[in-house]
């Protein structure tokens, strides 16, 4: 299975070498959607894949480890009446969870292949791009 | 019948506006949006097109470069010869008069904030929202006050009027970025090495690609503009119909534009939106559409162009310089189909262009001709085919005059 989280994490915490663990002592795929680390701490966004054991277990170790766990079903939202469906996104969406349906004309967001990278956000013209994490 | 024929055969102009305007006002009137006009062509020819069909509907949603609004908001008393206007906080053009102004749509505040321009102010107006109106004066004896601060809205002022120079381009340029950096420009956000390519037309269902000669868009065309009733007023400022052409004659390069004028107070947030391009600045989404009589035939198979004869020339925008070279010529039907090839690369496309808004204004646009609400217009005047785009260098007055 496979399933997003959010990680805040305080500078002791960001000393630990936890996507390392992540996947070595839980055996789990460790994709990073988002990383950011400043002197108070940091955020990331990853996509955790593995059995449903392994992430249970990978989660219990990182709140082990004074690190904040939040699941997230959906990292980035579509005002769709902001949207004008122009499709400027659709060729940056690195994951084409953002593409353009030629029978409607109309830009089609598919939540479940988004990975919340953000860079639809600020190429929007009209801004209905809004990340949540 | 037969006389009929050989009268469509010999008369090049086939169907008189006259006419066309009697059948709309008795309801008589056969009316297509441009994708139906395509398909119906397709399977009976241009021929039976032209004897069929009385009106094509286009239609075009983008971010319209050179758009404003300009407002009368009445006389304060005392009365204040505005000399500097601020809409929300966006400096507004006041050298007119005494309460005129015009509204540019990429201005911005002192802060250059680009999430909130001249574009968003006419956005937030038609809307029928309230807008802080900020002005100042140095005072005169027939105008004593020296500011005012207060609120206006549209159905507070005289008038508020879109007044766009350059708008609905005929054809636009697709953009690319062969450097190592992200570029943000007015096409978008450009991906470092090839990442991906942007284009701004509604192609086969834009107003001018429907009429590449201007033959019937002209001064005085009535049109649709942000949802209302608008007109054509002059060429668009950089006016270029000299350009490379297809063989059916439609320019592959920027070519036409139109210079229009509409009431603000008719018009609708859906096709009058406020936008932003990061660090760029900020522009307005205009919706346009043009309802194109089909005089005779020569009409017919200009309104029947199709995407994979409309081409535009990709350039890369990594290139600082008023004359990019072509990296190649790209038909729309590519385009629209996700991807291109450049350098051996598979390109992903963008459009800034919305085919949904620009159905939607084709669809509209033909609802009102059939119900008798929108009359073809003849042009008063058509526009001169001798214009060319000039440049700006930097010269001494003598070289100037």
């Amino acid at each position: 299975m496979k399933t997003k989280v959010v990680l805040n994490f305080s500078p002791d915490a960001a000393n630990q070498p936890i996507t390392h663990n992540l996947i070595a002592k839980h055996h789990l795929l460790v994709n990073i959607l988002r990383a950011e680390i400043d002197e108070i701490g940091g955020k990331m966004v990853l996509e955790l894949s593995g059995k449903a054991d392994d992430i249970r277990r990978g989660i219990d170790y990182l709140k082990a480890n004074s690190v904040g766990v939040r699941p997230i079903k959906e990292g980035v939202r579509r005002d769709d009446d902001v949207c004008t469906h122009c499709g400027m996104c659709v060729s940056i969406c690195p994951t084409k969870a953002l593409a353009l349906d030629s029978k409607t004309g109309k830009v089609t967001f598919t939540e479940e292949k988004c990975v919340a990278c953000g860079v639809c956000i600020d190429a929007c013209p009209p801004r209905a791009m809004e990340i949540l994490i | 019948m037969k006389t009929e024929k050989k009268q469509t055969k010999k008369a090049p102009e086939g169907k008189s506006y006259e006419e066309i305007r009697t059948k709309t006002a008795s309801g008589d009137v056969v009316v297509m949006a441009a994708e139906e006009f395509k398909e119906y062509v397709r399977s009976n020819g241009t021929k039976k097109a032209a004897k069929e069909v009385d009106v094509v509907t286009t239609g075009t949603f983008g971010a319209m470069c050179s758009s404003g609004a300009y407002f009368n908001f009445g006389h304060a008393d005392p009365p204040i010869k505005m000399q500097k206007v601020w809409l929300d906080g966006i400096p507004a053009y006041g050298g007119l008069a005494a309460v005129d102004a015009y509204l540019g749509a990429t201005e911005l505040d002192e802060t250059n904030n680009m999430l909130h321009g001249g574009a968003h102010v006419i956005e937030d107006l038609v809307k029928g929202k309230a807008v802080r109106l900020k002005a100042t004066a140095y005072g005169t004896d027939c105008y004593p006050r020296k500011e005012i601060d207060t609120y206006v809205s549209l159905k507070t002022m005289n008038q508020a009027v879109m007044l766009n120079i350059r708008n609905c381009y005929q054809n636009y340029a697709t953009a690319t970025n062969s450097s190592s950096r992200t570029l943000y420009t007015y096409m978008g956000k450009l991906l470092p090495e090839f990442g991906n390519a942007t284009f701004c037309s509604a192609g086969e269902v834009s107003p001018l690609m429907n009429d590449p000669y201007y033959r019937t868009i002209g001064v005085g065309t009535r049109i649709f503009l942000g949802g209302a009733q608008g007109f054509v007023i002059w060429e668009g400022t950089q006016f270029n119909p000299g350009v490379p052409r297809t063989p059916d004659g439609v320019p592959k390069r920027p070519a036409g534009s139109l210079a229009v004028i509409g009431d603000l107070k008719q018009m609708s947030p859906d096709f009058v939106r406020g936008l932003t391009f990061t660090r760029y600045g900020t522009s307005l989404g205009v919706g346009i559409g043009v309802a194109i009589p089909i005089l005779d035939e020569e009409m017919a198979k200009h309104c029947a162009v199709t995407n994979d004869k409309i081409v535009t020339a990709v350039f890369d925008y990594s290139q600082p310089s008023r004359s990019r070279t072509v990296l190649r010529e790209v038909s729309y039907a590519e385009l629209r189909s996700g991807e291109i090839e450049l350098k051996g690369k598979h390109v992903p496309t963008s459009s800034l262009s919305s085919l949904h808004k620009a159905r939607q204004i084709s669809e509209s646009l033909k609802n009102q001709v059939l119900k008798g609400q929108f009359m073809i217009e003849k042009p008063v005047q058509n526009f001169s085919m001798d214009r060319a785009m000039k440049s700006l260098d930097v010269r001494s007055e003598k070289e100037a005059m």
